[in-house]
């Protein structure tokens, strides 16, 4: 089951030329593929483009991968007969009356040679016009290096002064090189500065005052000359104490972070105050890192009334040490003060039962009676005698004139007053609302005095203006009424003129270095703190300890339900006594000459 | 052994581990320096900021040393689809660092322009990634055992063909013909402009338009000249077919190659805006 092919080629000359080739059936394959039997080699034709199939009484072609074409119709089989034209891609088959013995002849002609095509590979490359990634690489390079870097530090390479402001330059180019650039560096800001610095604006140079040098103090202190050291920088002792004051400001105070300078981090404390002994060879605290896991108990700076200038530093313990006290001269009862069933007010009130009683009137007294905070909130108002106490404890000295009362803080004033009141009444003289006591002698309205009896008057005054200063300064034993020494320690002065009232001093600022304020503490009750209630005297201290402020203050971990607290929230960092830019002044000097 | 291996899964994953190992660590350390409340919160300028912020500069550089790797035929440094792994998982593993290294600040600033940048730069190679992945496979179905090249020589072939048919019909349907093959090769169909070639399919080839028409004019003939009219609308359907598939060819292409006009210009001003920011940072200090 032979089929014959007959290729038909053109020679040089343009004349066909026919070769027969007998192949072998009964199927033959048509393809690019040079196992086909009808070998095509054209790229339009796939590798097994179609098949031919000799029966005993009919040919049938079939396509394969390729498209075939039989009588102009496009087919996927048909029957072959003589005349039959079949397009394979370019080829052109034609089936030709078969000689004797063969049962198919087919010629093949190339019709549509391959034309030069452009088979260029690189015209279906991606191409931006007239953009090449390596250009526009070129170009985005280039322009994020002119706009982010070039353009901002233009003034500084090209020599410009940038002291004052780009308008105050009358060179052109100048004048336009730093107002672009001006714009640009704004560009740099990593983040709004504090408010506190929005007064330099725009002007990054004033704080950033040389390129890769990071802030100095020296452009800190420029505005900031009330600022003290944290410590004088001559107690720094040690390697460790002498990097210490090397310490930037801005280390600690980081800018750009929005409305406040980013806080401090009680780590940078604990370096030092770890062991504070490593930093300096005299510490004035002890070592703490943390309020709550790590802080020694409280320093109080107690006073002593005979030592006007000098300030006890006392720290709490449990028990408490016996200088603990406080000695104030003062005689003085919290207990008594805060009875809860009252204290005897003139000005008081009383129940029906009392009243029936005929017992004296009471007030209830609370804190706030006598302690009343500062106007910032922060300290309590030193106690008064006039404002708090004399309501309830008057100085009246003369039970014919109630309502006049001595003098209070000066023994010397007292006397004065009651000579001069008392002379007034032995001279007739008396004012409305006093009645003058029987026993001093009285002159007649109208009567002209010798001299003599002028003197005895007087002398009787005075007798009585004693008489009651002595009532009013020392203890009577027959009379219950306690007035000056009810307070006071009261001691008669030597030769017997007159009385010594020992001087009185108490705290008022217990930790003075202490950033503790009343108003952020004002929803508790005092006594919360200042245990009080069973304090007979004056010498007794309540201020509170650590473990009173660990109830709800925890250290910088956050707990629930407490009060994280670090190193900042009671302690000042800039302390010291001198100021910052003094002592850089004196580190700035030449060292070692004198 | 697989005779093709992903690069996503070189040496089974090896640079995923070690990117997904560098994001734990500075996830980690920032966790632990987070914690504390009143600690200040780490930024670019805090000593965890200067470090991961020298990595990611440092793995910035190295990144776009790719560039150049894959242009080195000779070097022995490492196989090209090893950095190329590296170059996908470790860049990747940068917007973690890049986060982490500021903190979370942003602004409108160049520091900010950079991380921008950045991103731009690492969503497009994801995109890259993506058509690495996926197109060759497309291609493979789309140009079904062809080449552009043959499909292209057919296509010359075929319309070669319908001009000789067009000649047998009246002189309209020719004229059709021949001023579609005109305007076809005037529009330069098969370039185009990188947004007809990104498109894909030309809805208004010439071809097709002109094919349509003539499936209405047909209407009107009869006898042979229906039989010849029908002949050329299956020629020219034909040219239609191989114009769409050689378009959705190049539209491949286009896309394998488009990526990187954005991948490689963004990562330039990358590393400038990179060292505009490092050198604002200390120029400013």
């Amino acid at each position: 089951m032979d089929i014959q092919v007959t290729y038909i080629t053109v020679n040089r000359r343009g004349q066909p030329q026919r070769d027969q080739q007998r192949v072998a059936g009964p199927t033959v394959i048509l393809g690019r593929g040079t196992q086909c039997q009808i070998h095509l080699p054209d790229p339009r034709i796939a590798l097994q483009h179609a098949e031919i199939t000799v029966g005993e009484s009919e040919a049938t072609i079939k396509a394969d991968a390729g498209r075939i074409q039989v009588n102009g119709r496009s087919v996927d089989g048909a029957k072959l007969t003589v005349g039959d034209s079949v397009e394979v891609g370019p080829y052109l088959l034609e089936v030709e009356a078969p000689p004797a013995g063969v049962p198919l002849a087919v010629s093949v002609k190339l019709v549509v040679p391959l034309a030069s095509f452009g088979g260029d590979g690189r015209r279906f490359q991606l191409q931006a016009p007239r953009l090449s990634k390596r250009r526009l690489s070129y170009i985005a390079a280039l322009g994020t290096l002119l706009i982010c870097l070039l353009a901002p530090i233009a003034p500084d390479m090209l020599g410009y002064s940038t002291l004052q402001p780009a308008t105050a330059t009358r060179d052109t180019t100048e004048h336009m090189v730093r107002t672009v650039s001006d714009r640009l560096v704004q560009t740099w800001n990593p983040g709004p500065v504090s408010q506190a610095h929005q007064p330099f604006g725009t002007d990054c140079r004033k704080c950033h005052q040389f390129p890769f040098v990071q802030v100095r103090d020296l452009s800190c202190v420029a505005c900031h000359k009330s600022i003290k050291e944290h410590v004088p920088v001559a107690s720094l002792t040690g390697p460790k104490g002498h990097a210490f004051q090397d310490i930037r400001c801005a280390e600690c105070h980081r800018d750009h972070k929005g409305q406040q300078m980013a806080p401090r981090a009680q780590d940078e404390c604990a370096v030092c105050h770890r062991d504070v002994k490593v930093y300096t060879a005299d510490p004035k605290t002890g070592n703490a890192t943390d309020f709550y896991s790590d802080h020694p108990q409280f320093q109080l700076a107690l006073l002593d009334a005979d030592k006007p200038d000098a300030v006890r530093r006392v720290r709490q313990a449990q028990p408490a040490p016996p200088e603990m006290v406080e000695r104030s001269n003062l005689k003085f009862s919290h207990k008594v003060h805060l009875d809860p069933r009252g204290v005897r007010d003139p000005a008081g009130r009383q129940d029906a039962k009392a009243k029936a009683r005929a017992e004296d009137t009471r007030t209830v007294m609370i804190c706030a009676d006598c302690h009343e905070p500062n106007e910032g909130g922060r300290l309590i108002l030193p106690v008064s005698f006039e404002d708090h106490c004399q309501r309830c404890h008057s100085l009246s000295f003369e039970p014919g004139a109630p309502r006049r009362q001595a003098a209070h803080g000066d023994v010397e004033k007292v006397a004065t007053m009651l000579r001069e009141f008392y002379a007034r009444l032995v001279l007739g003289d008396v004012p409305a609302g006093v009645t003058p006591p029987r026993d001093l002698p009285r002159m007649r309205p109208g009567a002209v005095l010798t001299s003599g009896e002028r003197r005895a008057s007087l002398q009787a005054a005075d007798q009585k203006a004693n008489q009651a200063l002595n009532e009013l300064f020392t203890e009577q034993p027959e009379k219950p009424r306690e007035v000056c020494i009810k307070c006071h320690q009261v001691s008669r002065k030597a030769g017997g003129a007159g009385w010594d009232v020992a001087p009185v001093r108490f705290a008022r600022v217990w930790m003075p270095e202490s950033l503790f304020s009343h108003a952020k503490h004002a929803t508790e009750d005092c006594v919360k703190c200042h245990d009080v209630k069973r304090s007979g005297k004056a010498s007794d201290i309540a201020m509170p300890d650590i473990a009173v402020c660990r109830q709800c203050h925890v250290g910088a971990r956050p707990v629930e339900g407490k009060v994280t607290s670090d190193c900042s929230l009671c302690h000042k960092f800039h302390a010291g006594k001198n100021f910052w830019h003094e002592e850089l002044q004196a580190q700035l000097q030449p060292r070692g000459k004198k | 052994m697989a005779q093709h291996q992903s690069l996503l899964e070189f040496k089974h994953g090896r640079y995923l581990k070690v990117a997904l190992l560098l994001c734990a660590a500075a996830i980690g350390v920032y966790w632990y320096h987070e914690v504390p409340s009143t600690q200040v919160k780490p930024y670019g300028g805090s000593w965890l900021g200067y470090t991961l912020g020298t990595i990611a500069a440092l793995l910035i550089v190295w990144l776009m040393l790719l560039g150049l790797r894959k242009r080195r035929y000779s070097s022995r440094l490492g196989s090209v689809q090893g950095w190329a792994s590296a170059h996908v998982y470790l860049g990747t593993s940068l917007i973690i660092l890049a986060t982490l290294h500021c903190g979370f600040e942003f602004g409108w600033n160049i520091h900010t322009l950079a991380y921008v940048l950045m991103m731009l730069v690492i969503t497009s190679g994801f995109f890259g990634v993506y058509a690495y992945l996926r197109y060759p496979e497309l291609m493979t179905g789309n140009l079904a055992g062809e080449t552009l090249e043959t499909m292209l020589l057919k296509v010359s072939d075929l319309e070669t063909k319908c001009k000789r048919i067009a000649l047998d019909l009246p002189d309209e349907v020719n004229a059709l013909f021949m001023s579609a093959s005109k305007l076809s090769a005037e529009r330069s169909a098969l370039r185009g402009s990188l947004r007809r070639q990104l498109a894909g399919i030309d809805t208004a080839h010439p071809m097709r338009v002109a094919r349509d028409r003539l499936i209405q004019m047909g209407k009107r003939y009869s006898g042979d000249q229906a039989k010849v009219q029908e002949q050329l609308v299956v020629e020219m359907s034909r040219i239609v077919a191989l114009t769409d598939r050689v378009r959705r060819e190049l539209r491949f292409r286009a896309l394998m190659q488009v990526w990187l006009y954005f991948h490689v210009p963004l990562s330039f001003a990358l590393l400038m805006a990179l060292i505009a920011h490092v050198i604002s940072v200390f120029y400013f200090w």
